[in-house]
């Protein structure tokens, strides 16, 4: 019990503890803002990547693609742990809308937009459609047009803020698709002729992931037509992906093994069939590693600031370190009677290292109360900020980034305020092992009184 | 003499003061590293520009004839060191079996662009020639490809093989491009050119954009492939070089001038159509991101500043604890007449010392660091098997490598006067220590 009384009153009455705790608060507070945002952000591009892709993906790089998908999906769709799956084209194409004079290189994906809304969040990522993914590809004005969906980023612009303005009347503008059949040998399925497979759909929706490198380079297709233009038609369909979703509850990594084992029969199976040479280049893939290259930048991103903060908070061990350095060397008084008592060294120590800890403590819940303020208000303080200074903290035209993710992450608040306690708790390891080795017998002499 | 020989007696003694000086000097080296890569990293954003494109860009509306007066013409501006047309395409590359690549395709002057951007040194070979032959069944166009285009990068080390990329030299590739034509009954219509190409080298800029994206070909046999029906030479663009120490406001004038002259009279151009083309440096057309990088400089700068604030609370504890335990010496130091002025400038000095003394070693630290930022990137790969630096990410294949020397000043003083500040309270408190309360027998 008096080790609590005396850490408590070491805590009020030695000015210098407000200092260490002051130090440990700050940390704490920066890093609970900076790791909350980056969090934020990193959670949100996660989810923005699983929105697009779905659970998990079997397939090629190759533009070619790969044959005898529909078989691969009734088989897919006959197991109990499959909910939808999306067969898609994915290829490259010359893209022209309206007058332009210039065609522009961009990639075309080719779905059924029932069964990619199911596979993925497509549904959400549509305007004019959202969640009424049947007449996605159904232009405004002439419902029989081919329509096609143009991502956000080449059909709008972006204010200030990051929104887009959207026509609330949408125009069936002629976007021209010239796209080069490939042969299921990688040839140019048409080389010679001097034609390439070209057709015109009409503007029908748009299209918003809030992945910057999809919103600017996609034009959506309806699935028939895509193949066709890609020459993925005849003699045998090929596609390029499948985009596969789980029923609930089906974890992803046991969901991607069986599709995995089940790709490995069917790829086995059919390899000896004409073009079957093709199977060998799919893989299976979770939503994660599909998109690994892009999310991966972003976690290592939040490593690399943690490490930075782990050198940084070195400064608050130090600090801690000073500051009971110097509170033992006044109280090695008390530290003499406490042991003339009957006190251990074991005692001592535990004394000072509870004074530590409810140090750390103190300060992390300052840092954390003054973190969670500013993250509530990160936002008002953000506008006010660009209203009075042109300031943000991202520019919103150049950025798919909407607010600044202020959700406090309590994993994250316990790991930060654990991080602090223990690293009060070093700083006043060395200290509080001098003072255990302190003896009564010198420091109660009259002379040193 | 006093002041200097305490500093040092203290220095010496007090171990403590160690640990201020290793606060000092890693909260520095951190910035110091951060502030380089920073700059390095906008630094290389910007030359990437200048090496692609040269320093100056006129960007048509549209593609335009007869480019060569023009080029005379800005050649003839005493600033302007070479011109050189550019013609830009898209299309699809056939490597091999299934092998496919969208490419962007850069018909380029091939003498004249090693004038004006830094292509003749991307080149592994290095030998270029001028093809003007034309295209047959036995002469396919010579070609020089993109790095990227040809291999991806070692997916643990993020290197190219350079000597597979080699290997490919004279190997044939098919492209496939085209350009809108009119058609009959005036139609635009989509027409696609099949060129065989045969790869003469291969370039590695360190840009991951270009090296994964551009196939260059001769300006006149892209022409002749996408423009069949065009008789005369054709450019998309006109990428300009200028002498060193040019005056880039005053030639950018005449530049626009030049080009004014050339579209109203030789092209026939409307005012519209002239006002629309861009004429930019190319750090112009950079501006934006660079702004955007440098903001991201400062916010994560002011970020590790404020954390960094914490080694002057760990000065000001050393230092008040320093005082506590020398007030005797203190106290003798007033009764011997010193002032109280003095004594607060040898706590205050001392404290300037430790900030100088951290910030050097921080300094050599950061510098270090810096200058072996991409040995130190593969040691962590290497040990922790993480690949922090990509070029697919961050654009280029290597971290830049150069120190801020400005921002060392900076950081430097920053230093001092932190430290400093962090000593000035105890030396207050040292000043104003009454020598008949220290000295006092009992």
């Amino acid at each position: 019990m008096y080790k609590l009384i005396l850490a408590f009153r070491y805590l009020y009455k030695r000015r210098a503890s407000y200092f260490a705790a002051a130090a440990v608060a700050l940390c704490v507070f920066i890093v609970v803002v900076v790791m909350t945002v980056m969090t934020g952000l990193v959670g949100e591009f996660k989810k923005k990547n699983y929105n697009f892709t779905g659970d998990c993906v079997v397939g090629t790089e190759s533009l070619v693609g790969f044959p005898y998908y529909e078989d691969f999906e009734k088989i897919l769709r006959g197991v109990d742990f499959v909910e939808a799956v999306s067969p898609v084209i994915n290829s490259y194409a010359f893209v022209s809308a309206g007058d332009s004079q210039q065609g522009v290189g961009l990639e075309i994906i080719g779905i059924d937009p029932n069964l990619h809304g199911r596979a993925t969040g497509f549904g959400e990522m549509i305007y004019y459609h959202q969640n009424d993914t049947s007449h996605v590809f159904e232009p405004a004005g002439d419902k029989n047009l081919p329509g096609c969906v143009v991502a956000i980023d080449l059909w709008a612009q972006r204010d200030s803020q990051g929104e887009y303005f959207y026509d609330p009347t949408p125009e069936a503008t002629p976007i021209s698709i010239t796209c080069f059949p490939l042969t299921a040998r990688g040839a140019l399925a048409k080389a010679g002729t001097g034609l390439v497979n070209t057709k015109t759909f009409y503007f029908s929706d748009s299209f918003q992931s809030g992945l910057a490198r999809v919103d600017g380079s996609v034009v959506f297709l309806p699935f028939d037509e895509a193949q066709l233009l890609c020459g993925m038609k005849e003699p045998i369909s090929r596609v390029s992906r499948l985009h596969i979703k789980f029923k609930p509850g089906i974890n992803l990594e046991d969901g991607c093994l069986k599709v995995g084992k089940l790709w490995e029969q069917f790829s086995d199976k059919n390899q000896g069939k004409p073009d079957g040479i093709l199977l060998a280049d799919v893989k299976v893939q979770s939503w994660k590693q599909n998109r690994r290259e892009f999310i991966a930048a972003m976690e290592k991103e939040q490593v690399m600031l943690t490490a930075m903060f782990v050198l940084v908070g070195l400064t608050t061990v130090f600090i801690i370190f000073v500051v009971f350095y110097m509170i033992v060397s006044h109280k090695t008084k008390d530290i003499g009677i406490l042991k003339s008592v009957g006190a251990s060294g074991v005692d001592v120590v535990t004394l000072f290292l509870g004074f530590s800890a409810m140090l750390g403590v103190a300060g992390s819940a300052v840092g954390v109360a003054a973190g969670l303020l500013f993250l509530r208000n990160i936002n008002t303080i953000e506008k006010l900020l660009f209203e009075k200074f042109g300031f943000q903290l991202w520019d919103r035209t150049l950025y798919a980034i909407g607010d600044i993710p202020s959700r406090l992450d309590l994993t994250m608040v316990a790991i930060v305020v654990c991080c602090a306690v223990l690293a009060c708790l070093a700083g006043a390891i060395l200290p509080s092992v001098r003072a255990a080795g302190e003896r009564p017998v010198e420091t109660l002499q009259v002379s040193q009184l | 003499m006093l002041k200097l020989f305490l500093w040092l007696r203290y220095l010496g003694k007090r171990r403590v003061v160690l640990l201020s000086i290793a606060a000092v000097a890693l909260s520095c080296a951190l910035l110091i590293v951060v502030a380089s890569i920073f700059n390095g990293f906008i630094n290389a954003f910007e030359q990437a520009a200048v090496d692609s494109i040269g320093d100056v860009v006129i960007a048509p509306p549209m593609k335009f004839p007869d480019y060569q007066e023009l080029t005379d013409q800005i050649e003839k501006i005493s600033v302007v060191e070479a011109a050189a047309p550019t013609l830009m395409s898209q299309g699809l590359l056939h490597l091999g079996r299934g092998k496919v690549r969208a490419v962007e395709v850069w018909g380029i002057d091939i003498q004249k662009q090693g004038k004006v951007t830094a292509f003749e040194k991307s080149l592994l070979k290095g030998e270029k020639t001028q093809d003007a032959r034309p295209q047959t069944q036995d002469h396919p166009i010579e070609s020089y490809v993109g790095i990227g285009v040809l291999e991806e990068p070692n997916d643990k080390t993020d290197e190219y093989d350079f000597e597979s990329a080699k290997a490919s030299i004279g190997q044939e590739l098919v492209l496939t491009t085209g350009s809108i034509v009119e058609g009959k009954d005036s139609e635009r219509q989509f027409k696609r050119q099949t060129i065989r190409l045969v790869i003469s080298d291969v370039s590695f800029t360190g840009v991951y954009y270009l090296d994964k994206q551009v196939v260059y070909l001769p300006i006149e046999r892209l022409r002749e492939a996408v423009y069949p029906d065009s008789k005369q030479p054709m450019a998309g663009q006109i990428h300009i070089k200028l002498r060193k120490g040019a005056d880039e406001e005053a030639t950018m004038v005449q530049i626009v001038r030049a080009w004014k002259k050339f579209a109203s009279e030789k092209l026939g151009w409307s005012d519209f159509q002239i006002n629309q083309t861009r004429i930019e440096t190319a750090r112009q057309m950079q501006a934006r991101y660079v702004a955007e990088f440098n903001k991201q400089k400062w916010i994560l700068l002011l970020i590790f500043g404020v954390v960094s604030l914490s080694a002057v609370l760990l000065v000001f504890c050393i230092f008040y604890m320093i005082v506590e335990t020398k007030r005797r010496d203190i106290a003798i130091l007033k009764s011997c007449g010193s002032g109280g002025g003095a004594i607060a400038t040898i706590f205050v000095g001392f404290g300037g010392c430790v900030g100088l003394t951290g910030a050097a070693i921080g300094t050599l630290l950061g510098c270090y660091i810096t200058k072996n930022i991409n040995l130190v990137e593969e040691l962590i790969r290497v040990i922790f098997g993480l690949k922090l630096w990509k070029a697919s990410v961050y654009m280029f294949s290597r971290i830049p490598n150069e120190v801020a020397w400005g921002w060392v000043l900076i950081f430097v003083l920053l230093s001092v006067i932190a430290a400093s500040l962090g000593a000035l309270l105890p030396a207050i408190f040292a000043a104003t220590t009454k020598p008949v309360n220290i000295l006092r027998y009992e």
